[in-house]
């Protein structure tokens, strides 16, 4: 898998390695062989894990993760944290299962305009009065949790007739579940929008340097509310794609993919204080957490262990994929 | 003679291409003031911060009363009684003055993890006594004038006497840039006070106090020990001769290719910009002039400049370009009116250290490597290339980390951010050659001079009065934020530092 460096042409590779120490070169790929390891570990551990049904089962899986991760991967470039997103994921299915019934078809990209908006109004919220991103997102969780549980009745909101939303629990031929191809298409498309515009050097101009960046007249403002944006639109998809596997929105449903999604960013290499990373290593860290999830259980650890097992294994991902020479503070 | 207190020999410090210290031998003997004069990138704060061990050193040693020691941070440094006053102040402002001067060395003071108030204040009293000041120890330290937290600053480097058992070495790093001229005579008697029982390290840029508070001068050039003046009967002339060297001396500011200027229409007019920090500011820039603004800090110049550039609220006035009437209320707006800035911190605001070479340089005018929405990788290419040819910027690539250049590359990279949209009318330029060895600052001259030449107006906050005079053709001088006196500085009449002194004190 590669991490694209914005504006690289392909014909200069040999100074973009020159100048690059092979350690450091190595950290750029961590994220991919810590996937290619537990794949390997888990083929080991358990050889039927590594059949077609298993790995469409944790594709399937890692789809809305993989979502929520590649949005808010881009607040984070920005050098901001987006706490929200598993809170307003959950408030969307909510929506999105009492507005089908009505709306119909239309109602997926309603929930999806919705969630963006909120997101944008964190991120104006975030700009214009100046409070930590972490502050307002933590706020806009509480209020968005809240909001859920309100508009759904405290309960479960059954949908009756998936129709419009069934497509994405298909497969694409047979063995591809289209959550996962949506998903992929997502960071690919989130990936290329800021490869061929001058979005790429913008997010990252603002994630490493905000004042560097404003006083080079970067939209630093408009960048973050941006971002914030897609995030939150983001979190709408990954609703969708969960109701149309569970025929139901509930106003708890996706709170507990927050700190997976966190650490999908992180394991990815991405760095939280802003600036160094991509979506592409948001997709590998959102594989990797999906498959600990998945595979701890199939190595047997007792699932009172796991929790244990997998934040353990998640600080020393994020000891090994973190780019030291790129971070100067950690905080 | 006894031993010198402090001594240093041969040391060497190299940075990415700029060898900022290059054999320096340095010797201060016991109860002596020592000047350290020198100009901007000669030396003199990574040789002060060798002796604090913020900086170690490739190679030469430093002796301590003879002893060769290795520091290797502020604790080790003060472990052999040798202390630094910063030119920022380091003070903690919501603690009291007594808590700021035992901060890091409690000693009696902490008991069982807990602050003994009264043992604490007589420590802190201890050593204001000595210094023979009067400030309250309890104070706040936030309440205090600059001048008195400078005081509590000199106690609190004081307390490393009583860790090393000998007479400390005092560093006072340009501690006169931010005081009033009466508060300055203060700190006179207090560091002719402290050679009682000290050694003194007086960095300054005015070399009129250098010579009046100490008793021999060590002048850096260029990373080396270029001589010794005792200053007795010694005059700043002499002294600046030695600091910049014979080949200051011939054309280093290009002021053969100064451009003659029409101030018909002013390309910049400001009437009236008033802000936190500076009143009624009145400025005309005409096409292909640099005006110099000098002023000693806090006069305000530097956020007249931020001003300019919509990076600092103002609260009244016009700001015209051109004739034409325009609002600075952000960046943007100061950017879209082909208003460019060169910040005075290049590494943490002027770049984006870990982009690229390319990235940085076309960060701004986004629309000059793109065609449409899109970036066109082969026109962002062949823009950087050629700007990195034009401005001879030596670097392995223009995907090369802009982080990895040397200051002067870097700079370079940073104004051509600036020239590459081909709309520049008025640059700013903020201390743009600190930090920079002879040649790249020569470099960047050269540049200003091309620039003016095709029409550019310049604002320029030079790095020293020299400079300055070098390279303007007009210099405004402020004084508390206000503009005191305009001086006519063409070529063949130029006038000298100390008459701008005159007017900016």
């Amino acid at each position: 898998m590669s991490t694209p460096v914005a504006m690289k042409p392909a014909a200069e590779p040999a100074t973009a390695k020159s100048t690059a120490r092979p350690a450091a070169r190595l950290t750029g790929f961590m994220p991919l062989i810590a996937l290619v390891v537990l794949v390997a570990a888990l083929t080991v551990a358990d050889p039927d894990f590594l059949t077609q049904r298993s790995l469409t089962a944790a594709s399937r899986t890692a789809a809305p993760l993989i979502v929520l991760a590649a949005g808010a991967t881009l607040v984070v470039l920005c050098g901001g944290i987006d706490l929200s997103i598993a809170a307003l994921a959950s408030l969307s299915t909510v929506l999105l299962a009492l507005w089908l019934p009505d709306l119909g078809g239309l109602a997926t990209p309603v929930v999806i305009l919705a969630a963006a908006t909120i997101g944008a109004v964190q991120g104006v919220a975030h700009v214009l009065l100046r409070i930590p991103s972490f502050i307002v997102t933590l706020g806009g969780m509480s209020v968005l949790s809240a909001v859920a549980l309100v508009v759904s009745g405290a309960g479960t909101v059954r949908v009756v007739d998936d129709t419009p939303v069934a497509w994405l629990d298909l497969y694409l031929g047979g063995y591809v579940p289209m959550s996962a191809a949506m998903a992929l298409l997502v960071v690919a498309l989130i990936a290329l929008v800021l490869k061929v515009t001058p979005l790429q050097s913008w997010v990252s101009a603002t994630g490493y340097s905000e004042s560097a960046a404003r006083l080079a007249g970067t939209p630093v403002d408009l960048v973050k509310i941006g971002a914030f944006c897609v995030s939150g639109a983001c979190a709408g998809f990954a609703a969708v794609m969960l109701v149309s596997r569970q025929f139901s929105g509930g106003p708890t449903m996706a709170d507990n993919l927050l700190l997976p999604a966190v650490a999908a960013i992180v394991v990815g290499g991405t760095a939280i204080t802003g600036g160094h990373g991509s979506v592409w290593r948001s997709l590998a860290g959102a594989l990797v957490v999906t498959l600990l999830r998945v595979g701890l259980p199939i190595v047997g650890v007792p699932s009172a262990y796991e929790q244990i097992l997998y934040g353990a294994i998640i600080v020393v991902a994020v000891a090994l994929t973190l780019d030291g020479s790129k971070v100067s503070i950690i905080k | 003679m006894s031993v010198p207190a402090l001594e240093v020999r041969g040391l060497v410090k190299h940075y990415p291409g700029v060898k900022a210290l290059d054999g320096v031998d340095l010797v201060v003997r016991q109860h002596e003031v020592l000047g350290l004069a020198g100009e901007n990138g000669a030396g003199k704060s990574t040789l002060l911060k060798a002796l604090v061990g913020l900086v170690t050193p490739d190679a030469g040693e430093i002796y301590v009363r003879g002893e060769p020691v290795r520091l290797r941070s502020v604790v080790e440094a003060a472990g052999h009684g040798i202390g630094m006053v910063f030119q920022e102040q380091s003070l903690v402002p919501n603690l009291t003055a007594a808590e700021n001067i035992v901060l890091g060395s409690e000693g009696a003071a902490v008991r069982r993890g807990l602050y003994r108030w009264d043992t604490m204040r007589r420590l802190a009293q201890e050593q204001l006594d000595k210094i023979g000041s009067h400030i309250d120890p309890l104070a706040r330290t936030d309440s205090l004038s600059f001048a008195d937290r400078q005081m509590v600053e000199i106690a609190k480097v004081l307390r490393i006497e009583q860790r090393s058992q000998h007479p400390p070495v005092v560093i006072l790093d340009e501690p006169t840039s931010v005081l009033e001229s009466k508060e300055i005579e203060t700190l006179f008697a207090q560091i002719r006070r402290l050679r009682e029982f000290a050694s003194v390290i007086f960095v300054s840029h005015r070399l009129d106090e250098v010579l009046d508070v100490c008793d021999r001068v060590a002048v850096l050039r260029g990373g080396q020990s270029v001589g010794e003046v005792t200053t007795e009967g010694a005059v700043p002339r002499e002294l600046h001769r030695m600091m910049i060297g014979s080949t200051g001396s011939d054309d280093h500011y290009h002021e053969n290719a100064a451009v003659a200027v029409s101030s018909e229409q002013p390309r910049l007019s400001v009437r009236g910009l008033s802000g936190a920090t500076f009143k009624d500011i009145d400025l005309d820039v005409a096409a292909g002039e640099i005006v110099g603004i000098v002023g000693v800090h806090g006069s305000g110049r530097e956020d007249v400049c931020r001003a300019l550039f919509g990076a600092e609220p103002t609260t009244a006035g016009e700001v015209r370009m051109d004739g034409k009437r325009i609002d600075l209320t952000s960046t943007r707006a100061a950017c879209a009116a082909g208003i460019g800035y060169v910040p005075a911190e290049r590494k943490t605001e002027g770049m984006v250290g870990p982009m690229s070479v390319a990235d940085n340089m076309t960060l701004t005018k986004q629309k000059a490597r793109c065609t449409g929405p899109f970036v066109a990788p082969g026109k962002q290419a062949g823009l950087v290339d050629r700007w990195i040819e034009r401005l001879s910027i030596r670097t392995p690539g223009r995907d090369t980390a802009i982080g990895r250049l040397s200051g002067g590359n870097q700079q370079k990279v940073v104004l051509a951010r600036w020239l590459v949209g081909g709309d520049i009318r008025l640059l700013l330029l903020d201390h743009p050659t600190r930090g920079l060895d002879i040649g790249a600052r020569s470099e960047v001259y050269r540049l200003m001079r091309e620039l003016a030449a095709t029409g550019v107006a310049t604002v320029l906050l030079a790095d020293s009065l020299e400079e300055a005079i070098g390279m303007a053709d007009r210099i405004l001088v402020m004084t508390d934020g206000r503009v005191a006196t305009e001086v006519a500085c063409p070529n063949g009449g130029k006038p000298s530092p100390l008459d701008l002194v005159k007017e900016m004190v």
